[in-house]
């Protein structure tokens, strides 16, 4: 295992930063209600949570994420880590990735397997294939691609690397997906900003709060095979 | 035989309509489910669940005699109450497969 791994050029989320970031994106959308209206509008046709009290789903985008994310200091239940049936004859410690649906599961013996929520690529930046786990990093450094440093003024100043830590957008474990022996540039990670779970909100990468990724960077092996499903993918890897 | 006054008919009207209410409610309640803990999240692209697109691939690659790390299920969506269809890509080649809700592939 790598331990804070130098010059690793990674994908990331978009929308890079933490809650006060957050609040002031917030602040411009209820500046710009007509924008906000048309940005809910669009957002609705992606994830939705049931809520049993009024017996109804409703829409989960990212403003609603973060108050739920605020007033449980969790997210919803169905993106929380569990144990579910999954009927496969792929071997146990493989990782599969339902990105339609935002979970990771990792089989199990016994046909069952450990479901973790995640936030995937945003439209555009969804990808499908089979990999598997080149290596791992604790803490690890991100540096951005320089796409990323291209278009995201916030990147710019870690163009060369920002130090892992609690800030950092990969969190507290990244697993490195490769193809073959070629790095992919994406990783399964952790986050900063955990209320993103269950959204499409990154540039290609896995993200999980940063818990669920201890766990299942605790679980698995360099080598693990990795299935990646995405309807809709922008991009194939592997296959 | 006695012939029921006005208010004796409204009250039995009544009555009837009341518990035709209660049936209702009762129906409509059984037919809406309540999801459970795990399920109560969803997006609007409704795909198999992962275990079916994946024991697609699985039959797929046994019948077209091809590795399983060159089977990968591309889209898929729900044909009806039990029945899921599953599109793959078998080594290059699309390919649709066919799998109810309790895992049994029906058609490849």
């Amino acid at each position: 295992m790598n331990v804070n791994p130098e010059g690793a050029k990674t994908c990331s989320g978009g929308g890079r930063g933490g809650l006060q970031r957050f609040s002031l994106a917030k602040a411009a959308i209820l500046l710009a209600t007509g924008l906000a209206f048309s940005v809910g509008v669009a957002l609705a046709a992606g994830t939705q949570v049931y809520n049993p009290k009024t017996g109804q789903w409703t829409n989960y985008d990212r403003t609603q994420a973060y108050k739920y994310y605020r007033t449980h200091k969790q997210v919803p239940e169905s993106f929380r880590m569990q144990v579910v049936k999954f009927r496969t004859a792929e071997q146990p410690g493989t990782i599969i990735i339902d990105g339609n649906q935002h979970f990771l599961y990792l089989v199990q013996p016994g046909q069952k397997a450990i479901r973790y929520g995640i936030g995937v690529g945003r439209d555009g930046f969804g990808w499908a294939g089979i990999v598997r786990v080149g290596r791992t990093a604790e803490w690890p450094t991100w540096t951005p691609p320089a796409e990323m440093v291209a278009r995201d003024p916030n990147a710019r100043k870690w163009a060369k690397g920002q130090p892992g830590g609690p800030d950092n957008p990969l969190g507290a474990r990244a697993l490195y997906l490769y193809e073959g022996d070629q790095d992919t540039i994406y990783r399964i990670h952790g986050t900063p900003e955990p209320w993103t779970i269950g959204l499409d909100v990154s540039s290609g990468c896995i993200r999980m709060n940063n818990d669920d990724i201890v766990d299942l960077h605790s679980r698995i092996q360099v080598g693990a095979k990795v299935i990646v499903l995405m309807q809709g993918a922008a991009l194939y890897k592997g296959v | 035989m006695t012939i029921a006054t006005n208010k004796e008919f409204s009250a039995r009207r009544t009555n009837v309509l009341r518990l035709g209410s209660v049936l209702l409610a009762a129906v409509a309640s059984a037919c809406t489910s309540t999801p459970t803990p795990d399920q109560m999240s969803r997006t609007a692209v409704e795909t198999a669940p992962a275990d079916l697109q994946l024991l697609c691939a699985n039959a797929a690659a046994q019948a077209g005699g091809v590795e399983s790390s060159k089977v990968l299920p591309t889209s898929s969506r729900k044909l009806d109450a039990k029945t899921y269809q599953v599109d793959l890509n078998v080594g290059g080649k699309p390919v649709s497969c066919t799998v109810d809700t309790e895992g049994n592939v029906i058609s490849v």
